[in-house]
């Protein structure tokens, strides 16, 4: 990796490195000032605008402000009110289905897909890498205006495709059934790309002999892919997995542009539900969102490398 | 360079697998494919005709009357803005705090590493509302302060540059010190010079990140005037309709993929000019 680039300018220093040192003089001091001088800048930041407002964050979850007047504590309030409420429940169930639509399907595809690749000795990988990340660094507002576009029930290209062929048209967007895969569908084709490229580069690391000895030994292509490929690649996996769903679990632009949480509140994911609390200036509220959403991160990320890293020992 | 021993299933797997390419490459190019040639149709053609597209009625119609009313243009001003600043901030504080965590013993490091990495836990989405209200206070909402400040440091670009900087062999910085260097002059010295291709990557990381980031823009800036481009296109039909007396959905969809395009299309390039710095830059995180 880096050390290959920085291999050329090592000579002329380590020139230099014979004129000085003069003997004895060692300025070695016991607490070296400048390393904390180096790292202060990201700890005032922190301070200043992750600390601070966690901090106002957490005492204002126990209190009923609406963004003016003086804070009232209510205690736990916020937290029995969301905990009860059935949208917040609708919310999470909503993000879990969409988690349920992308990431399984999107992880064992993007292991497939880079096996094959990387087996096969292919002309123009590099043009399929690059290919297969374009999506990825589209800008997500953009996309989403396209796929409105292109799903539209009346006039969208998906619809006209299918009624030309016979199947009929869906309303894509407009039904509570079909909202939900098609952004889906969007965090699919515009992520799965990135997960491959991410797959390919752990393959790399599968020396070609596990694969020849097992073919010795009479594995199918099938054997191979879940006796060694998906095995190997359990490091990788989880560090997607665990990924995706810290993206999908603060899902917010997709359905706050496609769909404002409709049909029915069937797209209202927990990240939109949290903002909503923003434009209700319900801002305790809010903030007891957040933690409780944090906590439940915090726990899928946990569960996730636990799963997927128990099987290894 | 031809396959040595071929047999023909493995030939057959190898076709099946450019076909599989093919058809996902075609899948994966088809939105933006179908994006840029519907907006060169005429309006009318987008909504009666989505599937086809004819090279004889390329027009520029579309890209005229959005430029008259999606203020796209304050959106790349903003957003321009806002990737200096935050490029700037970012390319100067993150290499230096990866030189220290790289390169320097001092007691606490290892703990304040691993805080820095439990940073990257916290959801932009938890800090919302606080920080929204914290920008109040200040007087910083609809401010550049206030729109690039919070987490312009961030904890993923100091892991990637003290996985960078570890890379630069020892010896090298020894024989600056020897030489008299400070720790400052050896960082600009010594260490910036060899690391250009890590800043390079970074560099496009964030200016990637900052192009396309629509949370915190979209609630610290609610003032027309100072929306960055992905919040002014999260309210493109609003713009476009709202210029408009008689609602056309033709013309309405065509300013919206003459717009959607200008904002795609440069980034888009970007990436392909600069891809390999990219993926690089990517694959830091998942393959330590």
């Amino acid at each position: 990796m880096p050390m290959s680039q920085l291999a050329p300018a090592r000579p002329r220093p380590a020139a230099g490195a014979l004129r000085a040192a003069p003997p004895g003089r060692s300025r070695r001091r016991r607490l070296p000032l400048a390393p904390y001088l180096m790292i202060l800048p990201f700890f005032l930041s922190f301070v200043a605008f992750g600390a601070y407002p966690l901090l106002f964050a957490l005492r204002l979850s126990f209190t009923n402000w609406r963004g003016s007047g003086e804070l009232r504590w209510i205690g736990l309030g916020n937290y029995t009110y969301l905990l009860t409420s059935s949208d917040f429940w609708a919310s999470l169930a909503n993000s879990g289905i969409m988690w349920l639509l992308v990431v399984p399907a999107q992880t064992i595809g993007a292991v497939a897909i880079a096996a094959a690749l990387s087996r096969a000795r292919l002309r123009g990988r590099g043009f399929f890498r690059t290919t297969l990340i374009i999506p990825f660094v589209t800008p997500l507002i953009a996309m989403a205006q396209v796929w409105i576009l292109m799903f539209d029930a009346d006039f969208g290209a998906v619809n006209t495709a299918l009624t030309a062929v016979g199947l009929p048209s869906v309303g894509w967007l407009t039904t509570t059934a079909w909202s939900k895969p098609t952004i889906a569908l969007l965090v699919l084709w515009k992520t799965t790309g990135f997960a491959i490229v991410i797959m390919l580069a752990a393959i790399q690391g599968i020396p070609d002999e596990l694969y020849e000895a097992a073919a010795i030994d009479g594995a199918g292509v099938w054997d191979k892919f879940w006796s060694i490929t998906v095995p190997l690649l359990r490091r990788a996996i989880a560090f997607y997995v665990v990924i995706a769903t810290l993206g999908i679990s603060q899902m917010f632009a997709e359905p706050y542009v496609m769909t404002k949480g409709g049909p029915y509140n069937s797209t209202i994911t927990s990240g939109l539900f949290l903002y909503n609390h923003i434009t209700t200036s319900d801002l305790g509220l809010g903030a007891a969102n957040s933690f409780l959403l944090v906590v439940l991160v915090f726990l899928l990320s946990l569960v996730s490398v636990r799963l997927l890293r128990s099987k290894e020992d | 360079m031809s396959a040595s021993t071929t047999s023909a299933s493995q030939r057959l797997r190898t076709i099946l697998v450019y076909a599989g390419m093919a058809v996902l490459l075609a899948a994966f190019l088809y939105p933006l494919w179908w994006m840029v040639s519907s907006s060169f149709k005429p309006g009318p053609e987008i909504v009666t005709s989505p599937l086809s597209f004819d090279p004889r009625h390329i027009t520029l119609a579309n890209y005229r009357a959005m430029f008259g009313t999606v203020p796209i243009l304050t959106g790349f001003l903003n957003t321009a803005v806002m990737l200096v600043l935050k490029g700037g901030i970012t390319l100067v504080f993150c290499p230096l705090a990866g030189f220290a965590f790289a390169k320097y013993r001092f007691p606490g490091k290892n703990f304040l590493f691993g805080f820095i990495l439990l940073t990257l836990m916290l959801p932009t989405l938890v800090l919302v509302i606080p920080l929204l209200l914290e920008m109040s206070l200040l007087g910083w909402v609809n401010t550049y302060q206030g729109l690039v400040l919070p987490g312009a440091i961030d904890a993923f670009s100091i892991f990637w540059m003290r996985q960078v900087i570890a890379g630069i062999p020892d010896e090298l910085l020894e024989a600056g010190r020897l030489d008299g260097c400070s720790a400052f002059s050896l960082y600009r010295r010594i260490v910036l010079p060899v690391i250009r291709p890590g800043l390079a990557a970074l560099a496009v990381l964030t200016f990637l990140g900052v192009y396309n980031d629509f949370l915190w823009p979209v609630v610290v800036m609610n003032d027309q005037s100072k929306q960055t481009l992905q919040v002014v296109l999260s309210n493109l039909s609003q713009a476009i309709s709202g210029a408009q007396v008689d609602l056309n959905p033709a013309s309405v969809w065509g300013q919206l993929l003459a717009a959607t395009t200008v904002a795609t299309i440069p980034v888009v390039i970007v990436f392909v000019l600069l891809q390999r710095h990219f993926v690089r830059g990517i694959l830091a995180g998942s393959t330590k």
